[in-house]
């Protein structure tokens, strides 16, 4: 049996398999955290954890608005009570929320542990006189029936005072009872998600949930009214469905303007289904080499690493356009194998330091990419040719416009001009260089982006910008530091540097602070005799207070309270985001709010207790992390092209043609860099890393293009073959650049823009002996 | 404690609303259009005293300031309580309880909203009406008080009236549970258009007697 036979039959069965498994077996996540990078400094790793697990990310800003307020109030009461019996959301506010029982128990029982009001002089004769007679005032007043019953063991109102000082902020202003905007047009709700902000899938199934509620309780009312939400959790769901959608329906666009093209250009639906060989191998075994290495290919790994393959695609173009009637397609593959080998090799060093950038995306993105890249190769050179059947008889090339054959290497004196233009372009554009703002690499709508900070200042939520961090050996060690700093935060709040803040101190009391409050509290004997002298001459019933004097007894030994007393309830859940672990220290975050002035506050800041607090801008330290990575990235992309050039030495056994080689590839990127300069967009990772593929494109084009050929048949094919190349090339690319989404705006545009200039400068550099002969 | 803390925090720290007062100021406010009506009705009817003419004849005799004494009876005091002040109306919709002695207290209602003032504990605070559960009826009360519709009264307390023209008793009891755990019964007494008391019982036995003075105050 010949292997014109039985390897076009193992490759599908192998294929079959691969296809099996890859369904079956891969798992795909869709989890935007799983693709953070780990953080290279302390504060950047806190900033991961917070986006990936914090408090503010799981938060979700409901609006209701389109109706009457008292309509809106309502729906607001009835949306509260739906979404709080659902076991998905940690905590539902609309302004009517209250203290679960559990959380009531431990206000009232730690009362003289947690109080910040209790101090030595509370117990004392006038003190507990003067507490006394407001009680009087209590219980003289409208709802003295409601503040009755807390009277013979708090006469102090310790209870009282706790639960006011854990109400946080005061929340925005009331209508009917229900958060409402001042001008009553939108009813606001506050929902915090247990799951992630960035766990796209429970988030999607959260939000539908939501909006499911609403509408049943709006249809059975017959109201008009519209439900908003917002927050991390509803954009990165966003995000994810509009990259989602917009891949889907780019690529079947470039999929169905390429096949169209491949058609029109070799007149055989027999070779452009041939051209799908090598890709699909390349993609199934990339996939499955990810998800051997990482355990998970991301979904965005799976679309990004796919972009990169296309380069792959050359190479059947390449096989194809070289065939003729008296060559074998395996001759064909032995001929050019030399030449694409070293295409191979040097595209995958690029793809290769994609894989050192240590960033997880990129990682996947670098790894997909080189081992489809490889199989590729090795099935276009080995398994295709076997496809394609003696028979196949190619299209003749029709003399014409490639007799002209080297029209590129006409415009040799275009090559200067060009870089005259770029260099001017570079060094005169006002765009700055580089894509500072992580904001803007967000394909959500500036409207979105406004509706949000609105909301989040109606509802005085915390805007996830500003943060201070504290850092402790023990968790008693960091509410120690805490404690220290509240003062200083109340001093912040006074002097209008911000309007908010949230700490754990506030709920949570370090255990030295506990004990001095037990130590204050006066034995059984003192207390009656101070109780006694202060009941004197009022008029309450006689034995009245005995609960208070044996609560007061209880809590001189009673075990102090923790972070395990919270668990289970609302409270535990916050203190849970704002305390945490991080390798072997503890962690505490105080989420700010309405900070007036970052430079003055960081400052002021930095000038407290040696250094110990840190304040943290979110934004900046992001902005801050993508710098680096990019920078880690242009980094490797040096070293690549560096080694790029060795090998291209060392393969092509000569500097001067391995510079002939590379030169045009510099040259596309200096153009490249100045095009995109010139259309007023900054660099950003993404356009970073899209130059490794035009680097992998332009060293095909350029490699081919400086072959050693005989004759000028040969020499117009291989013309014909990289215009085949490079035109699917920039048809695929242009679609993408199209997309709304900046990323894949990017990677279209620098594509696009990368192939067509590779191929204009390596026709224009190309060596002149090859077609003088 | 029965309520919970979040409420009672509230009413404890920020404001107190006083159903008595609200009540006050149903009986003590009404608007023109409402007392025309009922006054019409009450011309029909002849012989019986019904609780349209005690709505009817409360708004054809309102005033804009009363003075009063509140004696607030508990099982933990030994002694009643008392407060003296004012309340006054101040048309179309604003109610307010001054308290004057012992200490100065001031409480506004305007729709929705409670104003809560107080010397001693120096504060000042708005909050929702809404906050308070158990108060809903007493607002609906008001509200239905302001319009004068007492077939909406009756819809939210059962009511009681006995004596006649010349000395009556008129007790509410709230229909609905928000309102029965806060209060057991209302009752005002009065002769025509003019109360003398008003006393309400705490389903636990407790009571508030609020007396309101004969003279306008000065």
């Amino acid at each position: 049996m010949s292997a014109r036979r039985w390897v076009p039959a193992l490759w599908l069965v192998v294929m079959a398999c691969g296809i099996w498994f890859a369904t079956a077996r891969l798992s795909i996540h869709n989890e935007l955290g799983d693709l953070l990078p780990e953080g290279s400094t302390a504060t950047q790793r806190l900033l991961l954890t917070q986006v990936r697990t914090g408090l503010s990310g799981r938060l979700i800003l409901l609006a209701l608005e389109g109706a009457e307020p008292d309509e809106l109030a309502g729906l607001s009461k009835l949306l509260g009570e739906s979404l709080r019996a659902d076991g998905r959301l940690g905590f539902v506010g609309n302004g009517m929320q209250a203290w679960s029982k559990e959380e009531q128990a431990l206000v009232i029982g730690s009362r003289y542990l947690l109080s910040r009001t209790v101090t030595a002089d509370t117990f004392s004769e006038s003190s507990l006189r003067s507490s006394l007679e407001q009680r009087l005032d209590d219980l003289r007043s409208p709802l003295g029936a409601m503040i009755k019953e807390s009277v013979p063991a708090d006469p102090t109102g310790e209870a009282f005072g706790i639960v006011q000082s854990w109400s946080g902020w005061d929340g925005p202003a009331k209508y009917r009872g229900v958060w409402m905007s001042s001008d009553r047009a939108r009813a606001l709700l506050v929902v915090e998600t247990r799951a992630g902000g960035f766990d796209a899938d429970a988030q999607e199934s959260i939000h539908r949930a939501i909006r499911a509620s609403f509408l049943d309780l709006a249809n059975a009312r017959g109201s008009l009214a519209r439900l908003i939400m917002s927050g991390p959790g509803v954009f990165a769901v966003e995000i994810q469905r509009t990259i989602e959608a917009e891949a889907w329906w780019l690529s079947t666009a470039a999929t169905a303007v390429v096949v169209l093209f491949l058609f029109f250009s070799y007149r055989s639906l027999k070779l452009v289904l041939l051209t799908m060989i090598p890709i699909s191998s390349g993609i199934v075994a990339g996939m499955l080499a990810v998800d051997g290495c990482f355990g998970f290919v991301h979904g965005i790994t799976l679309g990004f690493g796919i972009t990169l393959l296309g380069v792959v695609d050359d190479y059947p173009i390449h096989l194809f356009s070289h065939m003729t009637r008296h060559d074998s397609p395996q001759a064909v593959a032995r001929a050019i194998w030399p030449t694409m080998r070293l295409g191979v090799l040097t595209t995958a060093i690029g793809f290769a330091s994609l894989l050192l950038a240590g960033y997880p995306a990129l990682a996947q993105m670098g790894l997909l990419a080189l081992v489809g890249l490889l199989t590729g190769a090795f099935v276009t050179r080995w398994i295709l040719p076997l496809c394609v059947g003696p028979e196949f008889a190619p299209r003749e090339i029709r003399p014409g416009f490639f007799t002209r054959g080297d029209l590129p290497a006409r415009g040799r004196v275009l090559a200067p001009i060009m870089l005259v233009l770029a260099a001017s372009a570079l060094i005169w554009s006002d765009t700055p260089w580089w894509q500072q703002d992580v904001g803007s690499l967000s394909p959500l709508p500036e409207s979105k982006k406004q509706l949000d900070q609105r909301l989040r200042q109606e509802l005085g939520a915390p805007d996830l910008r500003d943060l201070l961090v504290i850092e402790g050996r023990t968790v008693d060690d960091l509410l120690e530091q805490a404690e220290a700093a509240m003062p200083q935060l109340e001093g912040l709040r006074e002097d209008r540097m911000l309007a908010g803040y949230d700490i754990v101190s506030r709920y949570l009391p370090s255990r030295r602070v506990q004990q001095e409050r037990q130590r204050t509290l006066p034995d059984r004997a003192v207390l009656e005799r101070n109780l006694g002298a202060a009941l004197k001459g009022l008029p309450f019933a006689p034995g009245l207070f005995a609960p208070f004097t044996a609560d007061v007894e209880a809590a001189r030994s009673q075990k102090l309270v923790d972070r395990e007393s919270f668990a289970g309830t609302m409270l535990g859940m916050k203190l849970e985001a704002l305390l945490f672990q991080q390798q072997d220290r503890w962690v505490t975050v105080v989420p700010l709010r309405g900070v007036a002035d970052r430079q003055q506050l960081a400052a002021t800041v930095a000038r407290w207790r040696d250094g110990s607090v840190r304040y943290v801008d979110l934004k900046e330290e992001s902005n801050r992390l993508m710098t680096a990575y990019r920078d880690r990235t242009l980094q490797l992309l040096g070293w690549g092209i560096a080694a790029i050039a060795v090998a291209l030495a060392v393969g092509l056994r000569s500097i001067a043609l391995a510079g002939r080689v590379l030169a045009p590839i510099l040259c596309s990127l200096i153009v490249v860099t100045a095009v995109l300069r010139g259309l007023g967009e900054p660099l950003s990772l993404f356009h970073v890393a899209t130059f490794l593929l035009v680097i992998g494109l332009g060293l095909d084009y350029a490699l081919f293009l400086n072959r050693p050929e005989g004759t000028k048949a040969e020499r117009i094919r291989t013309n014909f073959g990289l215009l085949v190349c490079s035109t699917t090339t920039i048809l695929v690319f242009g679609v993408l650049a199209f997309s709304q989404i900046p990323a894949l705006h990017a990677i279209g545009m620098t594509a696009a823009c990368g192939s067509l200039c590779c191929l204009l400068f390596a026709g224009m550099m190309a060596r002149r002996e090859a077609h003088a002969a | 404690m029965r309520r919970t803390i979040g409420s009672t925090s509230m009413m404890c720290g920020i404001a107190r609303i006083s159903p008595f007062f609200l009540l006050g100021g149903l009986l003590l406010a009404g608007t023109v259009a409402a007392a025309e009506n009922a006054s019409s009705r009450g011309d029909d009817v002849t012989g019986a005293w019904t609780v349209e003419q005690v709505v009817a004849s409360l708004k054809e005799e309102r005033q804009t300031a009363v003075p009063f004494e509140e004696a607030t009876y508990s099982s933990v005091l030994t002694e009643p309580l008392i407060s003296r002040g004012l309340l006054r109306f101040t048309p179309p919709s604003r109610l307010e309880k001054e308290v004057l002695e012992p200490y100065r207290e001031r409480y506004i209602v305007e729709g929705d909203l409670v104003t809560f003032e107080s010397e001693r504990k120096r504060v000042k605070k708005t909050i929702s009406l809404e906050d308070y559960p158990g108060l809903r009826g007493f607002v609906e009360a008001f509200r239905v008080g302001l319009t004068g519709d007492a077939v909406q009264l009756k819809q939210m307390y059962e009511t009681a009236l006995d004596g006649n023209r010349e000395k009556w008793t008129l007790q509410l009891r709230p229909r609905d549970q928000a309102g029965q755990s806060m209060v057991d019964s209302i009752q005002f007494s009065g002769s025509r258009g003019r109360i003398g008391t008003i006393t309400i019982r705490a389903p636990d036995g407790d009571r508030s007697v609020m007396t309101l003075s004969r003279k306008p105050a000065p």
